[in-house]
């Protein structure tokens, strides 16, 4: 007993410290409708790993972590310039190609890695279980500092997320905040990937604020069912993994998609719901 | 003088042709099968190996390029045992080499001849992944090495009979710096015999039974699953309770999850190599005395 709770310790506080600033970033994400963008960073974060391994970094290096963040700033800077307001090139579609492609290049490139697969592997599956708690500090650190930016600049964040138009109105520069919103998000993805793996990272970013959207409006509600969602899925998450002897990530992704249903459930049989 | 040239570049390419058949092209699945294919044949071989060292045996990327070499080979020396199960049949089907299949001489599977250990009673799924005929690491006992060596001698010398004494020559140096080494790393590990050694996968069965260290704690709770946290609990509980405080892992393995049991248990992580091909252990006895000094040394280290 005394040995399951020395090994889940780290795991479970990463999963109560780490997810509030993502389910922060789902919101906005959720708004844009661009669910996929996190996937497609995740992707181009792992293929900047990919070269570090070609390049014979250790994986958890920091050069190796140089190279995934600049490939993610590269991919932010994409994703800025593609956001169109065109619907017959929709920027979904601009995303899922950059995912599937950064995905195939990091597999080429992999092809010429003595250890190649298995890092691909557990980019994909994330390894939780096996978080140290210097990464977990390290993190925690680093969102509560992205989180601080998010809070003074909240004002034209939140505006080009949930209401674009009212800023070019205003004449904001849309570009420059978008840019530094996807370069802040990707270095946030970057960094939960390599303890929660791509699953991981995109079910908190979106399951929490998807149920959040189901059941209220304004902007504060929807943080606080959010982030009581992610906790409570977490928590039952690690709990299955260790009682039912299941992968961590896996069961955590497999509680939020619960957690989803139960929502869905329950605003089903109200009236006036979104559904 | 044109008569001349024309006779001459006819010599010239009769004896490129015979130079050029008088390789054989043989191609190994795992690179410890090469080395011991290389010590008995040596430079009579166009020897090409599969799987890289560093590569997990039981799911090997196919490339491109094997089709081709296997199209051309002569001979193909195989585990066997089902290691090659998940990736090898396909590539033969599409290489379309008459003389490698099953009966032919050219197709040589190494497993043939040896006493397998864990050969299942019951055989599904519920087990994970497991190795139907039995544990396919045959070649991680030096003595098994021996009858392998003279296995593909024997084979060898069957496809090309003028380079047979040969072979058997280069099979009896092996033999004989085989049995003089085996006594020497025994001696190396007897001081520990009876020492158990937790490990990632259950690979090492043969060596273990060799050299006399238990290994029946494994770090993947099935093989071919991931670890889960009730797995690895009971396996720090274990390591607790017995006082193992070495922890073996293979360089296609996760070392992290090593490093977390290690952590709890006040344990030594080795890197064992899978196959010889890594710096410093090219030959089957470099990379044989390589797991056996740097176990020994570990060994001595700990209180």
């Amino acid at each position: 007993m005394l040995e399951t709770f020395q090994i889940m310790q780290w795991p479970l506080l990463a999963c109560l410290l780490l997810p509030g600033l993502l389910v922060y970033l789902g919101l906005h994400i959720v708004e844009r409708e661009i669910i996929f963008v996190d996937l497609s960073l995740a992707q181009v974060a792992a293929l900047g790993t990919c070269l570090g391994i070609l390049m014979h970094y250790e994986a958890d290096s920091w050069e190796s972590y140089a190279l995934s963040l600049g490939f993610t700033l590269v991919g932010a800077g994409i994703f800025t310039f593609t956001r169109t307001k065109s619907h017959r090139v929709p920027q979904e579609a601009l995303i899922g190609i950059v995912y599937v492609v950064t995905a195939a290049l990091g597999i080429l490139l992999l092809s010429r890695s003595p250890e190649g697969n298995e890092e691909l592997r557990r980019t994909l599956i994330g390894e939780v279980l096996l978080v140290t708690p210097a990464q977990v500090l390290r993190t925690f650190g680093l969102f509560v500092a992205i989180g601080l930016v998010h809070w003074f600049f909240r004002a034209k964040f939140l505006a080009i997320s949930f209401d674009p138009d009212g800023a070019t109105a205003r004449g904001m520069s849309i570009h420059w905040w978008d840019f530094a919103f996807y370069a802040m998000f990707g270095w946030v993805v970057t960094s939960f990937v390599q303890i929660g793996g791509v699953l991981l990272v995109f079910s908190f970013l979106i399951v929490p604020a998807v149920c959040a959207n189901f059941l209220a409006e304004k902007l504060r509600s929807r943080l606080l069912i959010g982030w009581v969602t992610a906790t409570v899925a977490s928590v039952a998450g690690l709990y299955a993994s260790y009682a039912i002897d299941l992968p961590t990530g896996a069961a955590i992704v497999c509680a939020l998609g619960l957690a989803l249903l139960g929502t869905i459930a329950a605003t089903s049989f109200r009236r006036g719901s979104v559904l | 003088m044109k008569t001349f040239l024309r006779n001459f570049l006819t010599v010239l390419l009769g004896i490129t042709a015979v130079a050029a058949s008088a390789r054989l092209h043989v191609v190994a699945t795992t690179p410890d099968l090469g080395a011991i294919a290389a010590a008995i044949g040596g430079d009579d071989l166009d020897l090409t190996v599969l799987a890289k060292p560093t590569e997990d045996p039981h799911f090997v990327d196919a490339k491109p390029s094997y089709l081709v070499k296997l199209n051309r080979a002569d001979a193909l020396i195989e585990g066997g045992a089902e290691l090659e199960a998940g990736w090898l049949a396909p590539l033969l089907e599409g290489a379309r080499n008459p003389r490698l299949e099953r009966g032919k001489p050219g197709r040589i599977i190494a497993a043939e001849g040896i006493a397998l250990l864990e050969v299942p009673a019951v055989l599904d799924r519920s087990q994970g992944d497991i190795h139907a005929s039995g544990n396919p690491h045959f070649l991680t006992d030096p003595v098994n090495a021996g009858i392998v060596a003279a296995h593909i001698a024997r084979a060898l010398g069957e496809l090309d009979a003028k380079s047979a004494p040969e072979f058997q020559a280069n099979l009896k140096k092996f033999e004989t710096e085989l049995q003089a080494r085996l006594a020497g790393w025994q001696r190396q590990l007897a001081p520990y015999a009876g020492r158990p050694v937790v490990t990632y996968h259950n690979y090492w069965i043969y060596f273990g039974r060799r050299f006399q260290l238990p290994m029946d704690l494994f770090l993947e709770p099935k093989p071919g699953i991931p670890p889960t946290p009730a797995h690895l609990a009971g396996v720090i509980t274990k390591m607790r309770a017995d006082h193992l405080r070495l922890i073996a892992v293979q360089p296609y393995q996760n070392r992290k999850t090593a490093e977390t049991v290690a952590g709890h248990t006040d344990a030594v992580v080795l890197d064992w190599p899978s196959f010889p091909g890594g710096p410093g252990t090219e030959s089957y006895f470099a990379w044989m005395d390589y797991l056996v000094t740097t176990t020994a040394k570990a060994f001595a280290a700990q209180p």
